[in-house]
């Protein structure tokens, strides 16, 4: 049984193999055709049938033989009237001379660019970068309104604290309104996320503006930060001070500096 | 292996304390009675132990002053600390110097690429004449600890410190072990960079309250580390540092740095700080809460280090870097654009407002 089947095996391989070129060989000579001349037609000649013009006519009046209807301009909407003018505007600008010598090129160009664009936002690469700019500042995922010291109504809002005798908010408030005057002055860059070390260090290294502020500063961030409780007498003392240095950033030392 | 009889010292990387408000400054306009705005907490022994502590270790390291009052805070903040930098910075010799100003018992791992957790934490060893086990305390049962490269174990090793850095305790054959107060990991690595350096787990890395980057000390610096040497005044003899702080002054420290006073806007100035950082774009990872709670221990005890009895946004600001940058993972695409997470943190930091 092995061998038959190695037999069989072999005989497969070798149909296989032969198969091409038995395939491939010539076919066998043919024997030339004889070929054998037509008799001359000796009939009469085909007479030329024509259709009958008058059936013709009937027939092209019928409406089931009417395959293209074209409309007729009353027939067509002011829209679509519209959008063939268009159309036919633009089939003639593309054609023009104008476009294929200059705003093809426009055009390429534009469309790379938003190519270029489409990727880089893919990617979520902030190329603006690229252009010299800082990184922008991420999205805060909570409220981030922060208080203007630009739009606070310093004087209301003191008199509301001190009438209340919440001494802590109007050493706030008073601080507050000296960060305004020292950035309306110039001397420091307002900025919310600076803290008032770094105001400190903007001020002139010179005269007194700095010693004083670093003073009240000290002041505002027992009361505030350290949550120290004022007493009437006490805070009295502190809002001079802070009274004394709103009138020395207004002065002309203050102007010098700046 | 660094080289630790170099008296290198690191440039500091965290930016300049700012001036202390602590000491009244003499104002021309802003008069108010000084007593009301002192301290309502005697710092001055703190302050005396750590000006000690600073001479002390000044007598080896030169400069170095943002780097020491970082790694006083952690021990004031009960914190652990991993110093970051290339070989040959004096990583190790300034964790050896402050251990040494701690008068407590301490111990040196040098993690290597074949140490095992139990050649760390300890193991049973089985006692003949009593036919029992009896558990041999491994190294790290010590106050302070100084884990020497500790990138260069592998993962498996690193693991075994996640509950003793963390819950204080060891667990061996059902048996929980404590660990004795104080209890302080100083760990060293070099940058992941290097050759055969192990990536930290990020469950360990925020068992770490900062990761501080050891610099190149500053041309001036290098030249006095030079003449010192040449002069034969390089000292690295570690015994003429004095042991300064026991056990119970740090506990005395740690319960002042405890009781420090954190304004309500203060602690919501952190959260949203370390809340930022699981919504930034260039994280892929941000911090947790227990980050939040390491700012605010090491702010209180910063503050208590400049010698105020409450934080202010300054002392977080400070902070952040050394708290966040172990701690968050930066995205792919930033990672291969050249972003570190200390430009990351900065940017964070500059789109909080402060709370004023």
């Amino acid at each position: 049984m092995a061998a038959f089947s190695s037999w069989f095996r072999a005989l497969l391989l070798l149909l296989v193999l032969a198969a091409p070129a038995l395939a491939a060989q010539p076919d066998a000579p043919r024997r030339p055709a004889t070929t054998r001349p037509l008799p001359p037609d000796a009939g009469p000649a085909p007479q030329q049938r024509r259709p009958n013009a008058a059936r013709l006519q009937e027939l092209r009046g019928q409406r089931e033989f009417q395959y293209v209807e074209p409309a007729t301009r009353a027939e067509q909407s002011a829209w679509s009237l519209f959008w063939a003018r268009v159309w036919q505007t633009l089939m003639e600008w593309l054609n023009s001379r104008s476009y294929s010598h200059f705003w093809r090129w426009v055009f390429y160009a534009l469309f790379l660019g938003a190519g270029v664009f489409v990727v880089l936002k893919l990617l979520q690469i902030d190329f603006t970068a690229m252009l010299g700019r800082s990184p922008r500042r991420a999205p805060l995922a909570y409220d981030t309104a922060a208080e203007n010291i630009h739009e606070v109504d310093f004087a209301s809002r003191l008199a509301e604290a001190e009438a209340a005798g919440n001494w802590r908010l109007a050493v706030r408030l008073g601080y507050l309104q000296l960060l305004k005057s020292l950035s309306d002055r110039g001397l420091i860059n307002w900025q919310p996320d600076k803290t008032n070390h770094a105001y400190l260090a903007e001020l002139p290294p010179a005269g007194s503006i700095r010693d004083d502020f670093r003073e009240i500063t000290r002041q505002f961030e027992f009361v505030w930060y350290g949550e120290l409780a004022l007493s009437g007498p006490l805070y009295e003392r502190v809002r001079a001070g802070q009274r004394a240095f709103q009138t020395l950033v207004a002065g002309p030392a203050a102007r010098r500096a700046a | 292996m660094e080289p630790e009889n170099l008296d290198l010292t690191p440039q500091p990387s965290a930016p300049a304390a700012p001036e202390s408000f602590a000491a009244p400054v003499p104002a021309t306009t802003a008069a108010a009675p000084e007593a009301a705005f002192a301290p309502r907490t005697d710092f001055a022994r703190l302050t005396a132990q750590t000006e000690a502590i600073r001479t002390e270790i000044g007598k080896i390291i030169v400069g170095q002053t943002d780097l020491l009052e970082l790694l006083l805070t952690a021990v004031l903040a009960d914190g652990h600390v991993l110093l970051e930098g290339v070989p040959g910075v004096a990583k190790t010799l300034m964790a050896k110097l402050l251990a040494r100003t701690l008068a407590v018992p301490f111990s040196r791992i040098q993690f290597t690429p074949d140490l095992m957790p139990s050649d760390v934490l300890g193991t049973s060893v089985f006692r003949q004449n009593k036919a029992d086990f009896e558990f041999r305390p491994g190294p790290i049962f010590a106050s302070v600890v100084l884990i020497d490269e500790i990138n260069r174990a592998p993962a498996k090793t690193q693991a075994a410190l996640f509950e003793v850095m963390e819950e204080r305790t060891v667990t061996q054959d059902g048996t929980t072990y404590a660990m004795q107060e104080p209890f302080l990991v100083l760990a060293t690595q070099n940058p992941i960079e290097q050759e055969g350096t192990y990536r930290l787990p990020e469950a360990q890395l925020d068992r770490f309250l900062f990761k501080l980057h050891v610099g190149y000390p500053t041309l001036a610096e290098e030249v006095q580390i030079l003449t010192g040497h040449h002069g034969g005044q390089g000292s690295t003899n570690l015994e003429a540092v004095q042991p300064i702080l026991s056990a119970a002054d740090l506990a005395q420290l740690r319960q002042q740095v405890r009781q420090q006073r954190v304004e309500a806007n203060i602690l919501e100035y952190i959260a949203k700080l370390v809340g930022q950082t699981r919504a930034h774009k260039s994280l892929y990872l941000g911090a947790s809460p227990r980050a939040s709670l390491a700012l605010l221990n090491g702010a209180k005890a910063l503050a208590a280090l400049r010698g105020r009895d409450f934080v202010t946004p300054e002392d977080v600001q400070f902070l952040a870097p050394s708290v966040l940058r172990h701690r968050i993972m930066l995205t792919p695409e930033r990672e291969m654009e050249g972003g570190t997470p200390d430009e990351v943190v900065k940017q964070i930091i500059q789109s909080v407002e402060v709370p004023r």
